[in-house]
């Protein structure tokens, strides 16, 4: 029975098909390593970031209470006139120098949680071209598991200049790594 | 940054993640006169509607991509002078070589640092003179 299944996958051509599709599993499971590689570095990143900003956030927040309590004693006409003083500088220094410095602080971090989320679109790119794949495997089990049709029309490659990110850059030389290699290759042609 | 604060940017991109993360950036940058589009067609459409001053556009994009809007807005007579920065995760020479034959002001491989974008920018809006 596997010499006659091997036969008709044979005269139907499907073999070829079959074993370009096996072919392309290694690539998919670089892909998917791929994507798991960029969303781990995500997560740390934002894991990261929120530790730093976290600590910034509770400090406005206990430095702002304790003042509050201070001046809530003022008002209570707990508080002589040089503790008053003292209150009202550490207050000044508070809003015009530790706030507007904790605040920016915070600020970059949210920056950086932002900035984290750029693997999505990477990674959403990648993910679609495993979907084709898996795509084109199920289409061609079918198709020969019906036996009937002939070769189906595979879904054209995309054109060679869409490829989306590179996965292995590893031993090519018609692939740049980073942007300074972008910039290199435009001043080297007078761009 | 010498460059107008009111620039009208329209940054194209499917995946509306970075079109968020461009958007920041740019309003980190201080440009908050952004606009956005899914793909080339809409982004033509838009641009055609007229006011825009710079597009920032990715590559990879169904229904028309980015070095077709790049070529068309480079044909078009009232659209040829836009500065284009293209974002794109094509990292092949070719690309890159494609995109600057093409007019493209300014490349920018994926991922990116908003150092990179900031630097890009500054490098074109001296070539305008805006800097």
């Amino acid at each position: 029975m596997a010499r006659a299944l091997h036969d008709t996958l044979g005269q139907l051509g499907y073999d070829k098909l079959l074993e370009k599709t096996v072919s392309a599993l290694p690539d998919a499971k670089d892909r998917l390593a791929y994507v798991a590689n960029l969303t781990e570095q995500a997560a740390c990143r934002v894991l990261n970031a929120t530790d730093v900003a976290a600590p910034l956030v509770d400090d406005i927040e206990n430095g702002a209470l304790a003042l509050g309590k201070r001046w809530d004693k003022l008002f209570a006409n707990e508080l002589g006139v040089e503790e008053f003083k003292a209150l009202a500088e550490e207050t000044r220094a508070f809003l015009n120098e530790q706030l507007p410095q904790k605040t920016r602080g915070t600020h970059a971090q949210l920056t950086e949680i932002m900035m984290a989320q750029d693997f999505q679109d990477l990674t959403g790119q990648v993910i679609k071209k495993i979907v084709v794949l898996a795509q084109d495997l199920e289409s061609g089990l079918m198709n020969v598991l019906i036996e009937v049709l002939p070769e189906t029309k595979r879904t054209d490659e995309v054109a060679s200049l869409m490829n989306g990110p590179v996965i292995n850059a590893e031993g090519r030389t018609d692939v740049v790594v980073n942007q300074e290699q972008v910039d290199d290759l435009l001043d080297s042609l007078g761009f | 940054m010498a460059a107008d604060p009111k620039m009208r940017f329209l940054v194209v991109d499917d995946f509306s993640t970075m079109r968020r993360i461009v958007r920041n950036l740019l309003k980190e940058l201080g440009y908050t006169n952004v606009d956005e589009a899914e793909d080339g067609a809409i982004a033509l459409q838009k641009l055609q509607a007229g006011g825009f001053e710079f597009v920032v556009t990715d590559w990879n994009m169904p229904n028309m991509d980015g070095l077709t809007l790049l070529q068309t807005i480079r044909s078009t007579p009232n659209l040829k002078h836009l500065p284009v920065l293209m974002i794109t995760a094509e990292a092949k020479k070719e690309n890159i070589i494609a995109a600057a034959q093409a007019g493209a002001s300014g490349y920018i491989v994926k991922p990116f640092t908003a150092g990179t974008l900031s630097e890009k920018l500054n490098k074109i809006f001296e070539k305008m003179g805006l800097a």
